[in-house]
């Protein structure tokens, strides 16, 4: 416990200190706080639109630092040769590989907190207070960047930064279309496109399963018979991913 | 950990590797025969490609061997916990730029698993001894290779390791960096401490090895004690002659510029160039076997392999 503590500290130490991870934050916030900017250009129901237009910034920037830190998160530690003290060490590979991961979901944990925090003291500001469904989808954020996390990390396991970014996209991509790829194929004539859709489908993580996105924009009561089954499902699919990064990486040449 | 166990036993270690869009094969090490005993120290020396990275990749976790077997203390090296009571200093140092010395060794520690207070005092003693706690708070993304050979030296240290194993630890050090690390490995050894390095600068090797392996090609070419590597061997003779004719300077190839001259013979022609001498009346003031250097020993071997490495090394057909 303790060396996977000191793994994930370190992780955690070394993307804290990267001034690109303050950029892309930085960048976020200033998103969020435009948004408050759009009450004056909207017509309608202008409170729902900017927490919408919120909630997706928070969404968007979430997965854009999880997959930022997550696709270089081995590859770094192999490029630079960093790993040669490490694993020379009285440690099995497995702990290394979550150790690592356990470090960028801290990182992760606390960017969305600083995220949901700016979040809320913008809608406080705007007599509009945060209620309890909006915590919650936030929660079920975290689960989802657990999930693309993970992914970000097999696929950091065994190629370069710009591979590992491009198939973490692609899983980001088609995990949100991951419905409508099911739809697609059900309603496709040839043969070969639907068994291609039900290979996406059953292949490829569906992250609308965390989405309750609406419900917290329109202020709804929070969907708990989603909540539990989401989880458990985000859960079970992150350890399953992290163990193929695992498998990957025990028998891989540090070069 | 067996307790009379050598420190590293190496049984038919190979290596193969596969590079390029066709995956070749290529030997890095081929059926290397090792043992190490606890306490010595041990220089393993060859020329770059000969496979002593990559031994000590394979022994440190980082690669894994194609076939063949590899003990630490008596446990397989493929379990980690082998490892345990091991230091391991890589060729260049490469740590997080981002840490300090102190953080970078506290992290080092804990993934030992020492106890804090251990740590601590470990932590600021081998600091102490490398001369680093004036920059010990700053981050490492500042040090010169020196400075980070010196952190890298206090990581390997750091849970008093029963063995060490560095990789080319005085490569690109100046002369002071270099006194460091041969006195460092002299008082791990009188510690009880079982060193093993890598060395391309043989005088080093020479000076402190008990023992040296010989590698070339992948492949093992002598292991031994410096006098049974070299001393037998006398690379060639000296005989110095004078008063010389002219039938024996053309046989021996002797310049007669000069009154005295100095030829240098095969051991095994030693006995007709003295015959030859005696017959011919010309005056024999010295006979001086030259012996083997470490470094005549390995530009031998590696002349000796070439033949051999363009099949053993190459392409496998």
């Amino acid at each position: 416990m303790k060396r996977l503590w000191a793994l994930a500290i370190n992780t955690f130490r070394e993307a804290v200190r990267d001034r690109v991870l303050y950029s892309i934050l930085f960048f976020a916030v200033g998103v969020l706080a435009l948004s408050l900017a759009i009450d004056d250009i909207t017509i309608g129901d202008q409170a729902k639109v900017v927490r919408s237009v919120a909630q997706g910034s928070v969404d968007v920037f979430g997965s854009i630092i999880a997959m930022f830190l997550g696709v270089s998160v081995i590859h770094k530690e192999l490029e630079r040769k960093t790993v040669y003290t490490v694993l020379s060490r009285p440690l099995p590979r497995w702990i290394f590989v979550l150790g690592k991961y356990a470090g960028l979901m801290l990182t992760v944990l606390v960017e969305v907190t600083v995220l949901v925090v700016v979040y809320s003291g913008f809608m406080l500001i705007r007599g509009d207070p945060p209620d309890l469904t909006l915590f919650v989808s936030m929660l079920m954020l975290v689960v989802e960047l657990a999930l693309l996390t993970a992914w970000a990390t097999l696929f950091s396991a065994y190629s370069a930064p710009t591979t590992a970014a491009a198939f973490t996209l692609a899983v980001f991509v088609i995990g949100h279309l991951a419905d409508d790829i099911w739809l697609y194929g059900k309603q496709a004539d040839a043969e070969s496109v639907r068994s291609v859709a039900r290979a996406l489908y059953w292949g490829l993580p569906n992250f609308e399963v965390f989405s309750i996105r609406e419900a917290a924009v329109h202020k709804d009561a929070v969907p708990w018979d989603r909540i539990g089954p989401g989880i458990l499902y985000g859960f079970g699919y992150t350890v399953a991913v992290l163990g193929g990064a695992m498998a990957i990486f025990q028998r891989k040449d540090v070069k | 950990m067996a307790a009379d166990a050598p420190a590293i036993v190496a049984t038919s270690l190979r290596k193969v590797y596969r590079s390029g869009f066709w995956m070749r094969p290529y030997v890095g090490l081929d059926s290397l025969d090792l043992r190490v005993e606890r306490g010595e120290i041990f220089g393993f020396i060859g020329p770059n490609g000969a496979g002593k990275t990559t031994t000590i990749k394979i022994l440190m976790g980082l690669h894994r061997a194609t076939s063949g077997e590899a003990a630490l203390f008596g446990s397989d090296h493929r379990d980690p916990a082998s490892r345990a009571a091991v230091g391991f200093l890589p060729e260049r140092p490469y740590f997080y730029q981002h840490l300090t010395a102190r953080e970078l060794l506290r992290f080092y520690g804990q993934l030992m698993e020492l106890p804090d207070g251990l740590l601590k005092q470990r932590s600021e003693a081998l600091l102490e001894r490398v001369d680093l706690v004036r920059f010990a708070d700053v981050p490492l993304r500042s040090y010169s290779k020196g400075m980070l050979q010196r952190v890298g030296l206090c990581q390997t240290l750091l849970h008093a390791p029963d063995l060490i194993v560095l990789d080319e630890p005085m490569s690109g050090l100046d002369p002071l960096g270099r006194a460091l690390v041969r006195d460092l490995i002299l008082e791990e050894r009188a510690r009880g401490c079982t060193v093993f390095f890598s060395s391309h600068i043989l005088h080093d090797v020479e000076t402190l090895s008990d023992r040296v392996a010989l590698l070339v090609g992948g492949r093992q070419r002598g292991i031994g004690t410096l006098d049974e590597l070299l001393g037998g061997r006398v690379r060639h003779v000296e005989v110095r002659v004078s008063h010389v004719p002219e039938a024996f300077a053309q046989r021996w190839d002797v310049a007669l510029a000069h009154e005295e001259a100095v030829i240098h013979v095969a051991p095994d022609q030693l006995s007709d160039v003295l015959g030859h001498a005696h017959a011919l009346e010309v005056q024999v003031s010295s006979v001086h076997p030259v012996r083997q250097t470490l470094e005549a020993l390995l530009l031998d071997e590696v002349d000796r392999a070439r033949p051999v490495d363009r099949k053993q090394m190459g392409v496998l057909a």
